[in-house]
């Protein structure tokens, strides 16, 4: 997990945004830069019901250990796409 | 400059907005005379005790209080010292001795607290290039003994094997191992493991160990009180089993057991168990004493879970919600944290308490009255217990009153 703050791809952070939506309780713009904790109040509970939706939508596992670097929309979507692409190497 | 503990402001503010009216706080229950294990004094009120996971009752028993008495004159109050140090006393391995016995595994090793147990097995077993796949569900010892490894940690759905096998697949040619972390009884809720599907999955894949957290069903589950693994059958499958003596064991302290042949490793490197001190003799001398009661204890539980059925049973024909099938926990669900706390004080006025369980610390949001039986708890106690969460409920327009009006159960 070295790649975080790289630029992820347009339909990952796309496809976040679209999932994003129901969890967006303080109605923030949802771009790249939006972060988790001061833009959309994510709490650890909240975090963890985010997390699980990813990982089904994708289809993969989003080990915990990666999201304290994980601050913003861009910093979890090329995460998504580190993990994805590991797993059909 | 922000205060010290600013980032804490939300949860202060929730705290601040439920009990800032100075009503009854369960963070301010305190047991002023202990009356015996299903009662207390709580300030002038006698208060039958419906929260205290004593799930045997063993706290007074006589040969434990004895065992505890003579090791306190023996031994003094306390080691000073951690296991590594002079904490090892010849209790601490006669414990461990008696705990490996129990559990018919070739090694045991005693922590200070359950906690620290977790804490110390879960931070150290994985390494760099290993996966931790744990419940989803599982307590907070748990994931913070997890946060102390190196290894990749992945969390499955709760008690989902089919959602365990999908992640452990993808893991299927990464050369780690692989320890699945799991409950025997999930605290909260008191719903069971999965453990015959979990062991399945386990068995189809390589360098994939279990690890189970009994605290909840060490002496609640299997005949001779070995916890939910022989209740199913599958000792043998289970790897390590992490527990607590702060439960059906009656006193404090934490352990690991299990027949890897490197275990004695963990003594040097787990560092929960290297830099704390060591248990107080006397409360090592009352586990012992409390482990061969658990053992022979199957009117113990047999008493355990009648008393869980009549519980369930009440409670569920009031028209309450309970979050799981009869077990030693029975959580009540209430519709939103405000009534929870109503509801809660109401008991607690009345002569019952319960804990009062709120998000975060719950599985789905859940608002929760939980309650946890004792073999000790009487009939009439808990006929007492049902009547006043029909009242309180019903004055707090939970349920309707025609379904307090009911008959005997049990």
């Amino acid at each position: 997990m070295t790649t975080i703050g790289t630029e992820p791809s347009a339909q990952t952070v796309a496809a976040l945004v679209e999932i994003l939506g129901p969890f967006n309780k303080t109605g923030a713009e949802l771009k790249p830069g939006t972060r988790f904790t001061e833009d959309l109040n994510f709490d650890s509970l909240v975090v963890m019901e985010f997390v699980a939706v990813v990982e089904d939508t994708f289809d993969i596992s989003v080990p915990l250990n990666i999201l304290p670097d994980v601050a913003t929309i861009r910093d979890l979507a090329a995460a998504v796409d580190e993990i994805v692409a590991e797993s059909k190497s | 400059m922000a205060e010290l503990l600013d980032r804490f402001a939300p949860l202060m503010g929730q705290r601040d907005a439920l009990f800032g009216d100075g009503g009854a706080n369960p963070f301010q229950v305190k047991m002023d005379q202990v009356l015996s294990q299903t009662e207390a004094m709580i300030g002038n009120r006698r208060t039958i005790l419906v929260g205290t996971n004593n799930y045997l009752g063993l706290t007074f028993a006589p040969e434990a209080l004895q065992a505890a008495h003579d090791a306190l004159d023996a031994c003094g109050t306390g080691t000073t010292g951690s296991r590594v140090a002079n904490g090892t006393y010849s209790g601490h391995a006669d414990l461990e001795k008696t705990l490996a016995t129990f559990f018919g595994k070739e090694h045991a090793m005693v922590f200070s607290t359950g906690f620290l147990a977790n804490l110390g097995i879960l931070s150290t077993l994985m390494g760099p290039e290993d996966f931790i796949l744990m419940d989803a569900d599982c307590h907070a010892s748990i994931y913070d003994g997890v946060r102390g490894s190196s290894a990749q940690i992945i969390r499955f759905k709760h008690n989902d094997a089919a959602d365990l096998d999908k992640r452990l697949a993808r893991l299927a040619d990464k050369p780690g191992n692989k320890l699945i972390v799991i409950e025997g009884i999930y605290s909260m809720l008191g719903d069971k493991a999965q453990l015959a599907d979990i062991v399945a999955v386990k068995k189809k894949h390589a360098n994939t160990y279990l690890l189970s957290d009994e605290a909840h069903s060490l002496g609640v589950l299997g005949r001779y009180g070995r916890g939910l693994p022989e209740e199913v059958g599958c000792e043998d499958d289970v790897d390590f089993i992490v527990g607590t003596f702060s439960k059906s064991v009656g006193t404090v302290g934490g352990f690991c057991v299990s027949n890897h042949p490197q275990f004695d490793t963990l003594r040097l490197v787990c560092r929960a168990y290297v830099f704390t001190a060591s248990l107080p003799p006397s409360v090592v001398a009352s586990a012992i004493a409390n482990l061969k009661a658990v053992q022979k204890g199957g009117a113990l539980r047999a008493r355990l879970m009648r008393n869980a059925k009549h519980l369930h049973t009440g409670l569920s024909a009031l028209g309450l919600k309970i979050a799981s099938d009869v077990s030693p926990v029975v959580a009540v669900v209430a519709p939103d944290v405000q009534t929870a706390v109503t509801f809660w004080r109401g008991l607690i006025e009345a002569g019952v308490y319960v804990n009062l369980a709120l998000p975060p610390a719950t599985p789905f949001g859940y608002s929760l009255l939980r309650a946890s039986l004792c073999a000790a708890h009487t009939e009439e106690q808990l006929e007492e217990v049902i009547a006043i969460f029909a009242k309180v409920a019903s004055d707090i327009g939970l349920i309707t009153p025609a379904k307090t009006k009911r008959t005997a159960v049990g």
